[in-house]
């Protein structure tokens, strides 16, 4: 017989699952035993099965491309990812510790601003970012939560320390995927759940829906929450629908909402009007209200900020909350957890360059060939440069683009982010993957038990972003006590 | 409930009893032509004149057969009208309205349309025509029953039976127009013979026959198959039980003011016609009325609740 094993080789990277071809890691030893128990003809059955699940349940994401907009089949391995339950308390500690530290920080940000009074930040970083809205100055949401929703993302490098790479503010996608691994998981590998003691993660729409509850204006009676889609178009908008309908929520666009004279925010229902309380919004700041932001969004809802403003809707989450997801402010979230709380950051940063920074900047230009940089502002893994793949002519490029707006450029070395075996055409191979796990924070403060992997699907690859080539495998938080 | 909301759940209804009834015409049909003797003038044209779509098919095919016919009316995704237009219309619907249905309900319509989608090219040859009617019947009767079974009878439910029922009345109608068609168009002894024939698939067509015997207690004649499919109030398909349907819904629905009254009068229009005084001519002119009028109800629906007509 011959082994899906063979020839698993490790490189330079940390194995999730894995210490070498014949060994497994403490947690993975129950997976292992029982996939060695498999034919590999078993494993493919299970493989196509899942398969079949993803499009029957219509899992999808939407690609642009020329020819139109596709909807894709969600790229899915089976071989889940493992974490030990006594790590994730820590994580957990960390990410709960990390937003609270952000939150404050935003609320400063549009009040006092004494992180910046006192010289921990350049002021000239907030006034230059694009995603400081001066419209928010003066708004003081719910329990001064700007962020209520928050996707973190999470490598491990070769030391096997797992570091915050982002903290995604504005409105981070992927939770739906995350549930539905795991719900494609169970039905592809039943017998694995009995032996096993995985942490369950399907509550998370039950506390999305009190997170969001608990921001409502008025706490008085029933609170109706909606989810704000940019409609049908919209990558994740399988996600806004799914999650929508887990929550009982409305799923609307921005035309089955108008803010009548009383400022005040209603839908348009069979009914007549009927006000809402909280809005879920997947839709940027940019195209939120046209009375405000860009005049040109047809998305939005005019009035909006307004019926924000006066305290009559509650949005979730709140504009201007994305001046702390950049990656120069990014740089600065350890020196404000020391700040707001008086901690020392649990969780580390990866060592990030500044371009705007001399000094950094002249390290970032002198070592092109080792770094990542990353624009500031974007999102999906789009417009940075990966060094150590990259053409000499990419980089001269980059350098180029750099020099001329350096404020928006950040570099960090080059991590062997962390492996796990994925399955490829006729055996186990080790793939590069990331995780991002949810954090809610409203009233209390919830940690998804794992998140969502994400897994770079093409050999040797460290972009796990599903617009390219990535795709995603589900987190099981294992606890080992008594085992 | 939005309006968006109402106008997607109400066309999803509507596609899928357009999905279902086009799979049971043709399925019919093809069950006719089997009985019917060699020579016998009745085909496959007939199908596309009931539709309406005599110009569009003529514009994509040169011959009226049954190759054509069956793959234009069932598997031509640029015919708005076929089958899998109808499904494809219905899924993009449900994929925008799942947040108000039973999950089983949106994987229900997503495996059919896989289904359909994987398996066009089948309907050629009559065995896997079979088939794949069958598949899409009980896909379609699968969403029905799931719904029964898991949703809540509450204004999204009777969104989707308005549709559905508005949807049956004006099918129904046109399964009786192409019956009047047929024997108005042949005079011949030799048709004659197959009439019983043509108003048993009639009453197949709308899953009716065993109801039919039921109540009527007489062999299968074509007044009182009229009479059964357009005036019986408890057969689910016939044009007086599809508008009780509608008229229960809408009474139940809020600022439906207006409505009833238009219900009142399509129903009176619907108990005066006298199958027994008239000529298959006239009948035909009578069903094109009723279904002008069904087309106006929805107009009038669609004014009240829907987010398209309400305007900005």
């Amino acid at each position: 017989m011959k082994s899906i094993w063979k020839n698993y080789k490790i490189e330079s990277a940390y194995d999730e699952l894995m210490y070498s071809e014949f060994q497994s890691r403490p947690v993975s030893h129950s997976l292992c035993q029982y996939l060695n128990s498999l034919r590999k003809e078993d494993i493919d059955k299970r493989k196509i099965a899942a398969e079949l699940a993803i499009m029957e349940m219509g899992i999808t994401f939407t690609v642009y491309s020329d020819e139109g907009n596709i909807d894709r089949a969600w790229p899915f391995d089976i071989i889940p990812r493992i974490i030990d339950a006594r790590e994730w308390r820590i994580i957990e500690i960390g990410l709960k510790q990390r937003l609270t530290a952000l939150n404050c920080f935003i609320n400063d940000v549009y009040s006092e601003q004494a992180f910046l009074k006192e010289g921990k930040m350049p002021a000239e970083i907030i006034n230059s970012s694009k995603n400081f809205r001066k419209e928010c100055i003066g708004m003081k949401p719910r329990y001064n939560v700007w962020a209520n929703i928050c996707g973190t993302d999470l490598v491990r490098d070769k030391d096997g320390i797992m570091y915050v790479l982002e903290d995604n503010l504005r409105v981070p996608s992927g939770v739906s995927y995350m549930l539905e691994n795991r719900v494609i998981t169970k039905r592809v590998f039943p017998e694995l759940f009995q032996g096993i003691d995985i942490q369950p993660i399907d509550d998370y729409p039950t506390h999305l829906h009190d997170m969001l509850s608990s921001i409502a204006p008025h706490q008085n009676g029933q609170v109706t929450c909606v989810v704000l889609t940019p409609g049908i178009y919209n990558s994740a908008y399988f996600e806004h629908a799914y999650l929508a309908q887990q929550m009982g929520a409305q799923l609307v666009e921005g035309k089955d909402l108008v803010v009548n004279d009383d400022d005040f925010v209603y839908m348009r229902t069979i009914e007549g009007l009927e006000k809402v309380d909280v809005i879920y919004r997947r839709i940027d700041d940019d195209f939120l209200d046209p009375e405000v932001f860009r005049k040109d969004s047809t998305l939005g809802v005019p009035g909006l900020m307004r019926a924000w403003k006066a305290g009559n809707v509650a949005l979730a989450n709140a504009p201007g909350a994305g001046v702390a997801d950049d990656k120069v402010v990014y740089a600065y979230v350890p020196e404000m957890i020391r700040y707001y709380l008086n901690e020392e950051p649990i969780l580390p940063n990866v060592p990030t360059y500044l371009c705007s920074n001399k000094d950094d900047l002249a390290y970032v230009l002198e070592h092109l060939a080792e770094l990542v940089v990353k624009p500031a502002n974007e999102s999906g893994g789009y417009g940075m440069l990966v060094g150590p793949h990259a053409t000499a002519k990419e980089i001269e490029n980059f350098r180029q683009i750099i020099q001329k707006d350096p404020r928006n450029y950040i570099a960090q070395p080059t991590l062997a982010i962390s492996t796990a075996p994925t399955l490829c055409k006729d055996r186990l191979e080790p793939r590069h993957i990331d995780l991002r796990p949810f954090i809610l924070q409203g009233e209390n403060t919830f940690v998804t038990a794992g998140g969502l992997t994400r897994v770079a699907l093409r050999k040797g690859s460290l972009v796990v972003n599903s617009s390219q080539g990535g795709g995603s495998k589900d987190t099981w938080i294992i606890n080992m006590e008594g085992s | 409930m939005l309006s968006r909301s109402a106008e997607r759940l109400y066309w999803l209804a509507r596609y899928l009893e357009r999905t279902e009834n086009i799979a049971r015409l043709v399925s019919v049909h093809m069950n006719l032509l089997l009985d019917l003797p060699k020579g016998v003038e009745m085909g496959w044209r007939q199908l596309i004149l009931i539709n309406a779509s005599k110009e569009e098919f003529y514009e994509k095919n040169n011959v009226a057969n049954e190759r054509n016919i069956t793959r234009f009316l069932l598997a031509d995704a640029s015919y708005p009208g076929s089958l899998f237009s109808s499904l494809s219309a219905a899924r993009e619907n449900i994929r925008t309205s799942r947040e108000l249905l039973p999950d089983e309900a949106w994987e229900q319509v997503n495996e059919m349309y896989l289904f359909a989608k994987n398996n066009l090219e089948t309907v050629a040859d009559r065995r896997h025509r079979v088939i794949f009617l069958n598949e899409i019947l009980k896909g379609c009767q699968r969403f029905t029953g799931l719904l029964s079974g898991y949703m809540s009878h509450n204004h999204p439910y009777r969104f989707i039976l308005l549709g559905r029922n508005i949807e049956r009345a004006d099918m129904t109608s046109r399964i009786l127009d192409l019956a009047s068609l047929l024997l108005s168009e042949s005079r011949s002894d030799e048709m004659r013979q197959y009439e019983t024939i043509l108003w048993m698939n009639v009453l197949k067509a709308l899953n009716a026959l065993l109801m039919y015997r039921q109540q009527m207690r007489s062999r299968v004649k074509g007044d009182d198959v009229l009479n059964f499919l357009l005036l019986d109030t408890s057969l689910p398909r016939s044009v007086g039980c599809c508008i009780a349907e509608m008229s229960n819904c809408i009474g139940r629905l809020p600022n439906s003011d207006k409505l009833p009254l238009k219900l009142v009068e399509l129903q009176t229009y619907v108990q005066a016609i006298d199958t027994r005084q008239t000529t298959q001519q006239q009948l035909r002119g009578i069903l094109d009325g009723l279904q002008n009028k069904l087309g106006e109800l929805h107009g009038q629906i669609a004014d009240n609740w829907f987010l398209s007509a309400a305007g900005e």
